[in-house]
């Protein structure tokens, strides 16, 4: 049994199937990519499986666990983080207090008010801290910063999270050349740690970090396996037809 | 400088702020003799005591209660109901029945007034009753996900129904008149004649101890969550937080403070009615909160205490003018301030402790050898 499994997902916007019979196994560790064109249903996805969507068929399984119908919070406890499309922090907090919110490990009430964030870091907070470049940013307000400070905020909060299932919408939109190699290389890190779904569109970045891909159409799954493998299937050819091929999704 | 920064980079100058507002309080009877001033005083002191408590729902956890007259006046009602208790025989004779409920043709005492004899009960059961009523009515509406506006709507027209049921339950209630000519509070050897210095401290007291355990809860991680739930309610879920659990915590802390409040109102004024649960003592709270700052529960408080000082510095006449006043205030605060005046020491401090904090942050700099980058443009 893979560690997340959905069986026949599928979900329905007043009769529109965004997700339409999705079957997709991820193993333990592994590090997925989700390629489609645009509108192919790959942020709904990720929206099912965090619980920001309820599906209207299937099942969701988390390490055996039925979560279908769990809600979000409860499954975030089961170890499923997730990063925004549209990068999404609280932008009237500071830096240094998104991230304590995101360090949660205790998310009980009876436990969190008992619970002081002083002046100094968690641990992991400053690790996490210096891999995103934010240490001078501590007590900036979310608000101020730049749109790439923004995404790596979130992408840190994911990291101080640490959560075992990660699912990434677009992580290096918007970023430099740079930011996007240090994304990959944060991912590098990641991998095998934890278990991490990412969906992009940047090719290069997907040849870098991907060992095996998913290619979603219409809402369901129409080929899975190595970057080869995938770029031969002629049923991915003939989807892409006239794109050129899906290295131009 | 944003409220959240400044509440967090700088925690001690906020204890110090709240310490100080208690000690100026708790000073007051050493200067303050008249029996009435006392009185007065106390009074604004429970007003901000039910401010500082929709601070806490409102500006932390963005809240917003137009019903905190439920938890304000089952407070009220709750101590009345034992101070009542304590002069029936004096009023009634043997009976032993409460006035009001003579002139409505009851014969015995209704159960649930019973246990309101002993005085611990009393005071429980006002500070508890409006936690358990915020629970039920909390857990209902944030279960749902209902926020923003349509809590305000939900909470308003509760207070609505609580005050027709009030009203309507003469026997029990006291009706229109609600709870009149009552005893004063004793504990122990003490007797809380609200005139006097042993009343002024409780009340002090309480809005003391309230502040600061209120300053506490905000200082938490709870209270941050809460903060990142009015900030982003469905981003808070996906890391793991129960975010109606917080807002119905929330909720239910503040509404016990405010009962707190409403007890402390109802033995001030030595009565307690229906007004306590009317639509515009409500809003004035609202208004209070407002003004003073919402995001802060001394703000608040401060609010409160100010704007009824200034209402109980003018003659009657004057009290139409009054209301014109007060909203025009609260319109100007809204527009300028929309922190609340609470924000202006914040925007003060910060200009006069900059160059203070400079000096050795550039004798740091000079020192190490990679200077950080200059302050936050927050
Ligand atoms: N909440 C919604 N209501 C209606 N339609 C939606 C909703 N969310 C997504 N869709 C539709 O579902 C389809 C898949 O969207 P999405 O999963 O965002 O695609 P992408 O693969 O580009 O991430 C799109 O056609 C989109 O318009
Ligand atoms: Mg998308």
């Amino acid at each position: 049994m893979a560690y997340l499994e959905l069986h026949g997902l599928e979900v329905s916007f007043d009769g529109f199937k965004a997700v339409n019979g999705l079957d997709l196994a991820v193993e333990r560790g592994e590090l997925r990519c989700l390629l489609g064109a645009n509108g192919a249903g790959k942020s709904t996805t990720l929206d099912l499986i965090c619980g920001r969507t309820q599906p209207t068929g299937g099942r969701i399984l988390l390490d055996g666990q039925d979560i279908t119908s769990a809600p979000e919070y409860r499954r975030a406890r089961h170890g499923v983080g997730r990063k925004f499309q549209v990068p999404s922090v609280f932008r009237e907090l500071t830096v240094r207090e998104n991230l304590e919110v995101a360090h949660s490990r205790h998310p009980g009430p009876a436990r969190t008010i008992r619970l002081f964030p002083g002046i100094r870091l968690d641990r992991r907070i400053a690790e996490v801290l210096e891999i995103v470049e934010l240490a001078d940013e501590l007590d900036t307000r979310a608000a101020f910063l730049s749109h790439g400070q923004t995404q790596w905020l979130e992408i840190a909060m994911l990291l101080v999270q640490d959560s075992a299932l990660i699912l990434m919408d677009e992580p290096t939109a918007g970023m430099t050349i740079q930011e996007t190699g240090k994304t990959s290389r944060i991912f590098q890190r990641l991998r095998g740690r934890h278990t991490l779904i990412v969906v992009e569109h940047d090719m290069g970045f997907v040849r870098e970090i991907a060992e095996t891909i998913t290619v979603l159409h219409q809402g369901k799954r129409l080929s899975e396996g190595s970057i080869r493998q995938v770029e031969e299937d002629p049923k991915v050819r003939e989807a892409y037809l006239g794109s050129g091929g899906i290295s131009h999704a | 400088m944003s409220k959240s920064t400044l509440s967090r980079s700088k925690p001690y100058a906020q204890l110090a702020a709240y310490l100080l507002f208690c000690a100026v309080i708790l000073a007051v009877p050493s200067f303050v003799t008249d029996a009435f001033l006392l009185n007065k005083f106390a009074r604004y002191l429970a007003l901000g005591l039910a401010a500082a408590a929709l601070a806490l729902s409102w500006g932390y956890a963005g809240i917003l209660n137009l019903g905190q007259g439920v938890s304000f006046g089952i407070g009220a009602y709750a101590i009345a109901m034992h101070l009542k208790l304590k002069t029936s025989p004096v009023h009634t004779g043997s009976a032993g029945l409460p006035d009001f409920m003579v002139w409505n043709n009851l014969d015995h005492l209704p159960w649930f007034w019973q246990p309101f004899h002993s005085s611990l009960f009393a005071v429980a059961a006002g500070i508890l009753a409006p936690v358990v009523v915020a629970l039920l009515l909390g857990s209902f509406m944030f279960r749902a996900r209902i926020a923003g506006v349509y809590v305000a709507i939900i909470t308003l027209a509760m207070l609505a129904v609580v005050n027709l049921l009030f009203i309507d339950q003469q026997a029990y209630t006291g009706g229109f008149n609600g709870i009149t000519d009552l005893a004063w509070l004793e504990a122990g050897s003490v007797t809380f004649d609200p005139y006097s210095p042993a009343f002024y401290y409780l009340s002090a007291g309480a809005l003391s101890l309230c502040l600061l355990l209120g300053l506490a809860f905000t200082r938490s991680k709870a209270g941050l969550i809460l903060q990142a739930i009015r900030n982003d309610a469905d981003r808070v879920r996906f890391f793991g937080y129960d975010v109606a659990a917080y807002q119905s915590l929330a909720f239910a802390v503040s509404a016990g403070m405010a009962g707190l409040a409403g007890m402390l109102y109802a033995m001030v004024l030595e009565f307690a009615s229906p007004t306590f649960m009317g639509v515009p003592l409500s809003l004035s709270m609202v208004i209070w909160a407002a003004v003073g700052g919402r995001g802060s529960l001394l703000g608040a408080a401060i609010g409160a205490i100010l704007v009824n000082f200034m209402q109980g510095s003018l003659s009657e006449s004057f009290l139409d003018t009054w209301q014109l006043i007060l909203g025009g205030m609260f319109i100007l605060v809204v527009v300028f301030l929309p922190n609340g005046l609470s924000s202006l020491i914040g925007i003060l401090a910060d200009r006069l402790t900059r160059p203070a904090r400079q000096t050795p942050d550039t004798a740091l700099a000079a020192l190490s050898e990679a200077p950080r980058a200059g302050r936050t443009p927050s």
